[in-house]
């Protein structure tokens, strides 16, 4: 049952909507519009000669094995990102809500690594890794691991994940808490005394009650896996070895920067827009479903 | 504090309604600064009133942008009627997607510092820009293309001999040895390698002896075991005359002798014979930290070695990069690197304006700010002048193994295949080379197939270069 509220004025909400669907136009509409329009163009690096192909360039993009293997690559780099910034988070915002003493502190210095730039992020994990220097990759050959980022795709690719995820944990950490922390103490108060342990408590309590929460991060952490890794790739590993590290944002940047082939480019951006908003949709259509607020 | 703040923000935001009295005292505020602002410049622009301001784009940095600032200061003090105005834009690709941007907006710079692998798409555009010749032509400024040395020249040259960019910062490859690392394995640090086989054997003999961690690195991969080793070895990269016949060009580098440069690498990598070092510059970090013996690099890194070797206390030799006999006895010359200038085709750009260009551009290529801008450096004396100027002041005796990229590029006489390239998109298809060599460097697949595979994508996107440009 849903209460529905009708306003009497027809021109006051639009009017209140208008700052923000204003630049949501400006800043989302416009740019996206001209993406779809550019990805129908063929034209040479200084637009002094441009040319009607409608859809060839997605057709030269799709029909490139290489391609489809970067959108394989970006759906697993994307889980595996998603996958590692939340078990984390969830097990430090399950410790941190047991905490009594200092309590803020550890959260502060939790919630840190969330105020670093993802090149910067990237920047730290390839002092920390680098082969032969690196104050992790050093110890990591004393165990018999050879530690080879630069040449080693598999090597390269948990570096690039490692690296986007932790800078995300923070933020998943800092939702875990408030989640965990809204979580009645009657409930669990109640099934201890029905004789629940920790782990049946977890399963059974706090991991349906934290489902809001959980949906939403992973909706956050897919949009972040998708896009704003860039500044990882770009300063760590440039899509390589080989093409071990690119993924669909590295590539758009690359084909529209490096190349200068604004119209592969744009119709890159185009297919990606449609990955992501179908992911969302999909997302919030069958997800939700299951969660109960 | 709010108080204040209120204060402060008209000035910022101008033509926001405010109530009465504070708009007047803003208005009043306003004009007296704005008088005081008109009167600063019209006292400012009276003695600079016929000033014509010239922007440059450039996209290095360190001493080389240093160096470049200066020369700038230097010419705006030397006369009256033209400002340089240089400006860096980020590292060269940044810098190149900035000015087509603001070529695409209709404002491009003056003069723009393209990277050795832009060339071929600039030649490919020739309505964007006005080829340097022209500029002293139209300027009516004399101006001898050959005054530059001959490869920089033939770089950067039409097939008629109209120089269509200035060759500015000039460098090639060379090989770089540390002295104190050749001692501790057994080598004769007066004797460097001069071919592979000898290479391989020094760098495999620093391994067994355990004298550094890797025996040989390299930087710029593309440039250095694909260009340089097939001008060195006078193979052709593609027809047409490595592209500059025309944009129907198509690459043939997929040939039994490139492949045998990738399979060496790919053996010398087991035991740390080689190590790759990443696809730009960072190689150079693992000869400076005394992690390799032996660095193929650009002379451009010259000045940042010397340093590195001097903190270290280690002594380090430049030699010319090795060759081949079993392909070619006596190697060619190599090819340039580094950047040109190139000049903008501005909408409505005025004869001052012409002037000053040629000009600014005359200034930066006379002798004496050549022989600076290359001794604080490390990259080559662009011009013959200044080559002589550096020799004669007795430069080259003082600093050793500087003057051996310009033997290296000037030795022999160049053929077709060692006079340089011009392909379009060639930054994404040294990637390309980049990439596949990569995979087979993991073992994913052999060196022909790397090379196979890099000349059908580099050829798939010359072909899109061609029908972008409307050929």
């Amino acid at each position: 049952m849903e209460r529905k509220v009708v306003y009497p004025h027809l021109v006051l909400p639009y009017l209140l909507l208008a700052p923000q669907l204003i630049i949501i136009a400006i800043f989302f509409y416009l740019p996206a519009g001209q993406a779809v329009w550019m990805s129908t163009l063929l034209q040479d690096p200084l637009g002094l000669s441009v040319r009607f192909v409608g859809l060839e360039n997605f057709e030269i993009v799709l029909s490139d094995p290489a391609y489809r293997e970067t959108i394989a690559r970006t759906f697993l780099f994307s889980i595996l990102v998603v996958v590692v910034a939340l078990v984390p988070a969830l097990f430090l915002a399950i410790m941190a809500d047991r905490v009594v003493r200092g309590a803020s502190i550890y959260k502060t210095i939790l919630i840190i690594p969330y105020a670093i730039a993802p090149a910067v992020a990237g920047a730290l994990f390839l002092f920390l890794f680098a082969p032969s220097i690196g104050v992790i990759s050093w110890p990591l050959r004393f165990v018999g691991v050879d530690w080879n980022p630069r040449i080693d795709g598999l090597d390269a690719m948990i570096l690039v994940v490692l690296s986007s995820a932790w800078k995300q944990i923070a933020y998943n950490f800092l939702f875990f808490l408030a989640g965990l922390q809204s979580i009645p103490k009657s409930l669990i108060e109640a099934a201890k005394i029905d004789g629940a342990n920790a782990k049946r408590q977890f399963w059974t309590i706090v991991l349906p009650l934290l489902a809001p929460t959980t949906f939403f991060l992973i909706v956050v952490n897919v949009t972040y896996a998708f896009f704003e890794t860039f500044g990882v790739i770009h300063s760590m590993t440039q899509g390589g070895p080989g093409k071990s590290t690119e993924i669909m944002i590295y590539k758009v940047w690359y084909d529209g920067f490096i190349a200068q082939d604004i119209g592969r480019s744009a119709a890159q951006s185009v297919i990606l827009m449609v990955i992501v908003v179908a992911l969302t949709v999909v997302q919030f259509r069958y997800i939700d479903r299951k969660v109960h607020y | 504090m709010s108080k204040d703040s209120r204060r402060l923000r008209p000035l910022r935001a101008e033509g926001t309604p405010q109530t009465g009295e504070d708009t007047m005292i803003r208005r009043t505020l306003l004009k007296g600064v704005a008088t005081a602002a008109t009167l600063a410049a019209l006292t400012f622009t009276a003695s600079a009133q016929t000033r014509t301001t010239i922007d440059m784009w450039i996209g290095v940095t360190g001493p080389a942008q240093e160096q470049i600032l200066g020369l700038a200061r230097e010419f705006n003090e030397s006369q009256q009627t033209v400002t340089a105005n240089v400006s860096f834009r980020g590292q060269y690709p940044e810098q190149r997607a900035a000015a087509f941007a603001a070529f695409r907006a209709g404002n491009p710079p003056h003069i723009m510092q393209m990277f050795d692998a832009g060339t071929g798409d600039m030649f490919g555009l020739p309505r964007a820009t006005i080829p340097v010749s022209e500029v002293f032509r139209r300027a009516g400024m004399a101006f001898d293309p050959a005054q530059f040395i001959g490869p920089a020249r033939s770089y950067y040259s039409a097939a008629d001999g109209t120089l269509n960019s200035m060759p500015f910062n000039v460098s090639t490859a060379v090989m770089f040895y540390n002295k104190n690392i050749f001692r501790a394995a057994g080598l004769n640090p007066e004797q460097p390698p001069r071919t592979w086989p000898e290479l391989i054997a020094a760098a495999t003999q620093i391994r067994e002896r355990n004298a550094a961690e890797c025996g040989f690195t390299t930087t710029w991969l593309a440039w250095i075991m694909l260009e340089q080793f097939s001008a060195l070895h006078d193979l052709p990269l593609a027809t047409e005359a490595n592209g500059r016949g025309g944009l129907s060009t198509e690459l043939t580098f997929a040939d039994a002798q490139r492949a045998q440069m990738v399979q060496t690498l790919i053996d010398a990598s087991r035991n740390n014979v080689f190590r790759y070092g990443g696809r730009s510059n960072d190689a150079a970090a693992l000869f400076e930290a005394g992690t390799c013996g032996i660095l193929l690099q650009s002379s451009g890194g010259h000045a940042s070695i010397a340093n590195a070797m001097r903190t270290r206390n280690n002594e380090f030799g430049v030699a010319a990069l090795p060759h081949f006999p079993s392909i070619i006895a006596e190697p060619k010359n190599g090819i340039v690197g580094g950047a040109s200038l190139w000049v903008f085709n501005r909408a409505n750009m005025s004869e001052a304006e012409i002037r000053g260009v040629a000009q600014f551009l005359a200034h930066l290529a006379r002798p004496e700010s050549l022989v600076r801008f290359a001794t604080a450096t490390g990259f080559l004396p662009a011009t013959q002048a200044a080559f002589q100027q550096m020799q004669a002041s007795g430069f080259f005796a003082q600093n050793a193994g500087r003057d051996v990229p310009i033997l290296q590029l000037t030795r022999g006489t160049p053929t077709s295949n060692s006079g340089g390239y011009r392909f379009g998109r060639w930054t994404e298809i040294r990637d390309m080379y980049h990439e596949e060599v990569e995979r087979a460097l993991q073992g994913q697949q052999t060196a022909i197939v790397a090379l196979q595979n890099a000349q059908r994508r580099g050829n798939e996107a010359l072909r899109q270069f061609q029908r972008s440009v409307g050929n």
